[in-house]
């Protein structure tokens, strides 16, 4: 860096993601506390440390593969050719965006004085897969072994969701060129394959003892501390404004990207590298939140649980567009998310007997599923990509935002890689007897062990000190 | 190990050179290898563990009141 506004640029870049990284690790603390909140007491520390050791279990894979996979992966391989070097094979070539740069003995996966944005960058998008693994570990709470839930956490976390965000998450993704796939705060490409991988694991899963009746009625396992599901979910509503912020260049001079002969324009831009505003996206952030908590209280007649997961639920089903949406189509849009997710989980528990201990499937996937579907009626007719005009591999443009490409994307996101790798893997799992936990130890609690030892102590210094 | 000795000669060079942590250049692949086997490493015992730690528990025959006492008494 030898100018001064370069210098300012480069560092200013550098240090808003860092900013939303710290931000983002609020939602995991968020759902350390919900998922405890939620689980009975028998089973507290477990659940804890089950979704603790998602945090480096994902972290080193990430570092080992997960990353390259985001820059590898655009084309396909071969079904749409990269704008960059017209190739449908994988990106590992010489060329700027390449995952060659990305491996992990690559000497810019370190500290480097001639690049200060691949680690930020790197850590934005690990916090996303981290809120991946989370969202499949709170529905599995109470029955699964810390083994299979670090593979399925690895295998979601840094493998099938970022393959979608490679293809329908990037500037260079084909879901963009041929279907027009919009996401723009990941409505699919994190929470509907998140929620999506979960229902796969949970079908091979199957519910916590005692869930169901003998004749098949569901039962409520309410959560156990209130306060803590309550402070956890406003923590994941405050790690989601960092969320929503690294979804975002922050500063970008899209005059001389777009090609445009003489034109200067500097703004924030989407992750597909379209012009938005961080100021716009906070209305709609504010309005979809608020949206679902409306529509959550109402349909869920005031139960708490549903009401704060309900504002959740409206901001991921608004995510897709809400680089664009009016902040009222955000609020209605979030509204419309929450009444189907809700209708939708109750009817799935009844139907198909799934016990979602948390409601991550209907808050993540339907809600974004839905998001999706929604997203390519108002958004119709946008285009998908700044680099529209001409810039595809045979001189035409990518395809436009619509409603039927946001489906078939919403396909890909829920059940392609989503529902099927996490019932295969599960189904693996299962087949080796190492899924779930045995009957006994679910009935007495993962935690007897440790509380039996630790009441053991407490007598043995009791004694000491009489 | 040191790939830098003098910063004022690394920063005037014609070419700063980025990576300046220990063993640039020539270490990175050995590190990778280290790196995942201790992932794979940790996985292989922790599953282990986890292991008998569960069939020892399955064999205590645990009365179906019993996670009405694992609470501890403080």
């Amino acid at each position: 860096m030898t100018d001064q506004l370069g210098a300012l640029t480069t560092i200013f870049t550098e240090f808003y993601y860092w900013v939303t990284v710290v931000l983002m690790f609020l939602i995991h603390v968020g759902f350390c506390m919900y998922e405890v909140g939620a689980s009975r007491y028998k089973h507290h520390q477990h659940t804890l440390m089950k979704n603790t050791m998602l945090i480096p279990l994902v972290t080193v894979t990430w570092f080992f593969f997960g990353w390259w996979i985001y820059w590898a992966f655009p084309t396909g391989p071969g079904i749409a050719p990269s704008i960059m070097n017209e190739s449908t094979a994988l990106i590992t070539d010489e060329s700027t965006f390449s995952a060659k740069w990305y491996l992990a003995n690559s000497e810019f996966m370190a500290i480097n004085l001639g690049d200060h944005i691949s680690g930020v960058f790197w850590a934005a998008f690990l916090l996303f897969s981290w809120t991946a693994a989370s969202i499949v570990s709170g529905a599995i709470i109470e029955r699964i072994t810390t083994f299979a839930f670090g593979i399925l956490a690895i295998a979601i976390g840094s493998c099938f969701w970022v393959i979608d965000a490679a293809w329908g998450w990037h500037f260079d993704g084909w879901m963009l060129k041929i279907l027009g796939y919009h996401d723009a705060y990941a409505s699919g490409v994190i929470h509907a394959i998140a929620g999506g991988f979960a229902l796969g694991v949970l079908m091979v899963l199957g519910p916590r003892i005692g869930k169901f009746s003998s004749s098949g009625e569901p039962r409520n396992i309410g959560p156990r501390n209130p306060w803590l599901v309550t402070v956890g979910l406003f923590l994941i509503y405050t790690g989601f404004w960092g969320f929503y912020a690294a979804c975002n260049i922050p500063i970008f001079d899209l005059g001389p990207e777009y090609g445009m002969e003489g034109v200067t324009y500097w703004t924030a831009t989407n992750i597909y590298v379209t012009p938005t505003t961080l100021s716009g996206i906070t209305f709609n952030f504010l309005m979809s939140l608020s949206g679902g908590l409306l529509a959550g209280y109402v349909i869920a007649k005031g139960d708490p649980f549903w009401t704060y997961s309900s504002g959740l639920a409206g901001v991921i089903c608004a995510s897709a567009g809400n680089d664009l949406y009016h902040p009222i189509q955000a609020m209605i849009i979030g509204m419309i998310g929450v009444v189907i997710a809700y209708k939708l989980h109750y009817w799935v528990e009844r139907k198909f007997k799934i016990d979602d201990a948390v409601g991550a499937v209907a808050v993540h996937g339907y809600a974004g599923f839905v998001g999706l579907v929604i997203c390519g009626f108002v958004l119709n007719g946008y285009p998908s990509s700044g680099y529209s005009v001409g810039a595809m591999w045979d001189g035409s443009t990518y395809a436009t935002i619509n409603p039927l490409g946001q489906f078939l994307g919403a396909i890909i996101m829920f059940v392609v890689l989503g529902l099927i790798p996490g019932y295969i893997i599960a189904k693996v799992l299962n087949g080796m007897g190492k899924l779930r936990i045995p009957r006994e130890v679910e009935i007495a609690g993962l935690d007897y062990e440790m509380m039996e030892e630790a009441k053991k102590d407490e007598r043995a210094v009791s004694s000491a000190t009489r | 190990m040191a790939t830098v000795t003098n910063w004022i000669d690394h920063l005037s060079a014609d070419e700063v050179v980025g990576a300046v942590y220990p063993g640039a250049g020539s270490t990175e692949t050995l590190l990778v290898i280290l790196g995942i086997v201790i992932w794979i490493g940790w996985h292989v015992i922790t599953n282990k563990s986890e292991s008998e730690e569960l069939s020892r528990l399955s064999r205590k025959r645990h009365g179906a009141n019993d996670h009405k006492s694992n609470i501890t008494d403080w």
